[in-house]
């Protein structure tokens, strides 16, 4: 990474970090809710879109996290130690539903974690001592690095800062050999494996570093809601997040952000607008339906997603003048743009 | 793990004998054997359906003989996987090119010199890396200017001298070249040649190249093994393989 894009990335974060501060409440919650989305976003975003592994078991994981990090906070232990636990936990249980895909391939496998996803639903619900069960584990807020996370703004920039090292994290490892090694195992396992890469190691760390960052947005959800319980990590959840990848953009880093914020903000606008009309309650009937949809629209009419307008609304003078992308400093904008965009 | 050993001239590197093949009753390669020495271009040539390739990917892991040795410099290479072969010094180009949508040129370069320790780490720099690869490789290929170009917008003799960038960047000891200059245009046919020359010669690799355009293979290699129906029916120097009646019966075409 150069010097310029991480002060970049600072900047971003500082701005952002005050302006949460500086929110009301209600905002502070929209903004902590979108970054945690879009925490989750990434993280399935690396499994999907970049190795090509699809898992509708994302709910789970997102639970599994929230469960490890809230019996960590409630026994005393630091924040970030709390998010780092059900990081490393989750990374274990990711891995391990990740197995089945040494076997199995596409629809198949995205099948097998259909079943990890009930499997570990059942176990939110048996796992008394760990979980509360049915009636859910009570969560309280730890403090981060001993310093008390107080008010709404404060848990919307932690969220805020953790979501900017995730993403720096990954689009850094994407520049990685094994960032490319998910690349290629993504387009034909067949391929890769002839180029002599090792199929089974690749996918495993796809997993196993996915579910790390599920944890820690699992781990973040827990925080935020108090609570932790069966039914916030359903099938429901595994399909707004695979819904969230695919409206922003698979394969893309700007594309799960985008799509995170759009999938949480959308039932807020119609919520508002049902309220303005006083048909809240016709409209909150409409919003899955508006939702799916939405989600077919796109598949039919931008497939690369909604990230994928954006360069070609503000970059197209830039990437039509020949040369432009090939400069090294240009990088980061012409990889959205090729991958956003037509190819010839 | 096998060091690189430093071959001597002239010795026998690769010694494939009895390689046997089956798919259900389809015996695809029948007892082929053929050896190979550092510094050499060895040609396998016949007619389609002969075996050439099966032969190919039974050594370099993508199939499983039923049969047969396959020693590299003393060890056995068949049943190792292509990953493991590759740690020993064995890379492969393919006939058709992958689509590899979002990988530029020098990505996959690098992909190829990952078998190297130390690149491509997290916190690696991979500037080093890159003047390298660009230096050694992408630029004899005539593939510096199009570096950081996404493999799948570049015309098809681009994108196989991406590959044969591929396998070069791992330093392979033995290489094997599956039709490289089949869809190329005579031009680009004749400049992929002289590029594998260059490799043999700065390398000092051994070639096995699989290829159906007589002149390329004529011109590049050093000993011709030519198949038919799963097995070897003659070795020899390019001039032998051309006025052999045998040869010239099943492959090159009845005189006259």
């Amino acid at each position: 990474m150069s010097t310029r894009r991480l002060l970049l990335a600072l900047a971003v974060a500082a701005v952002l970090i005050a302006l949460s501060l500086l929110l009301g409440r209600f905002g502070a919650y929209l903004v902590r809710a979108v970054a945690i989305a879009g925490i989750g976003a990434l993280s399935l975003n690396l499994l999907i879109g970049y190795c090509g592994q699809i898992s509708f078991a994302q709910g789970a994981l997102l639970g599994v996290g929230a469960y490890v990090a809230g019996n960590l906070g409630n026994a005393g232990a630091d924040g970030v130690l709390a998010l780092l636990g059900a990081g490393a936990a989750t990374a274990a249980i990711g891995a391990l539903i990740g197995l089945p895909a040494l076997r199995l391939r596409g629809l198949y496998f995205a099948i097998a974690t259909l079943a990890a996803q009930a499997i570990l639903e059942y176990l939110f619900k048996m796992l008394e001592p760990f979980t509360g069960g049915v009636s859910g584990l009570v969560i309280r807020q730890p403090a981060f690095f001993g310093l008390p996370v107080a008010s709404d703004q404060v848990s919307a920039a932690v969220s805020v800062l953790v979501l900017l090292i995730t993403w720096l994290a990954l689009t850094r490892l994407t520049r990685t050999n094994l960032g490319r090694a998910f690349l290629v195992v993504r387009e034909s396992e067949v391929v890769a494996k002839g180029m002599g890469l090792d199929v089974a190691r690749t996918k495993a760390w796809a997993f196993a570093i996915s579910g790390f960052v599920a944890g820690v947005a699992g781990g973040l959800i827990g925080f935020a809601a108090r609570l932790a319980s069966p039914e916030a990590f359903t099938l429901d959840l595994s399909a707004d997040y695979i819904a969230m990848i695919i409206v922003g953009g698979l394969g893309s880093w700007a594309g799960p952000l985008v799509g995170a914020a759009f999938v949480v903000l959308l039932p807020e606008a119609i919520q508002r607008v049902g309220e303005a009309f006083d048909i809240a309650n016709l409209l909150s009937a409409l919003r899955e339906l508006a939702f799916g949809l939405l989600i077919i629209l796109f598949l039919i009419f931008e497939p690369r997603g909604l990230s994928s307008l954006l360069p070609r609304l503000r970059w197209t003078q830039r990437r039509q003048t020949p040369g432009a992308a090939t400069g090294f400093g240009e990088r980061a904008g012409a990889a959205v743009a090729t991958k956003g965009g037509e190819r010839p | 793990m096998a060091a690189p050993l430093p071959a001597e001239a002239g010795a026998v590197a690769l010694t494939a004998q009895n390689v046997t093949i089956r798919f259900g009753g389809v015996v695809a390669v029948a007892g082929m054997a053929l050896d190979a020495t550092p510094g050499e271009i060895v040609g396998l040539i016949g007619p389609n359906g002969a075996g050439k390739t099966t032969f190919v990917n039974c050594i370099c892991g993508t199939y499983r003989p039923n049969a047969g040795t396959a020693l590299w410099l003393g060890r056995e290479l068949l049943g190792l996987s292509p990953h493991a072969l590759l740690k020993l010094g064995v890379a492969r180009t393919f006939q058709n090119v992958a689509s590899l949508h979002d990988l530029t040129v020098l990505d996959i370069a690098k992909l190829g010199a990952a078998v190297r320790a130390g690149s491509g780490g997290f916190f690696a720099s991979e500037k080093a890396l890159e003047a390298e690869l660009t230096e050694t490789l992408l630029r004899p290929l005539h593939l510096a200017d199009v570096a950081h170009t996404p493999i799948q917008t570049l015309p098809y003799g681009r994108r196989k001298a991406a590959d044969l960038a591929r396998a070069l960047a791992a330093q392979p000891q033995l290489l094997l070249l599956d039709e490289p200059v089949a869809g190329l245009t005579s031009q680009e046919g004749m400049a992929m040649a002289a590029v594998i020359r260059g490799v043999r010669d700065r390398f000092g690799c051994a070639v096995i190249m699989v290829e159906h355009k007589m002149d390329v293979v004529m011109s590049t290699c050093d000993r011709i093994a030519v198949m038919a129906a799963g097995s070897k029916i003659f070795e020899g120097l390019p001039e032998e393989v051309q006025s052999d009646a045998e040869v010239q019966r099943v492959y090159l075409g009845e005189p006259g």
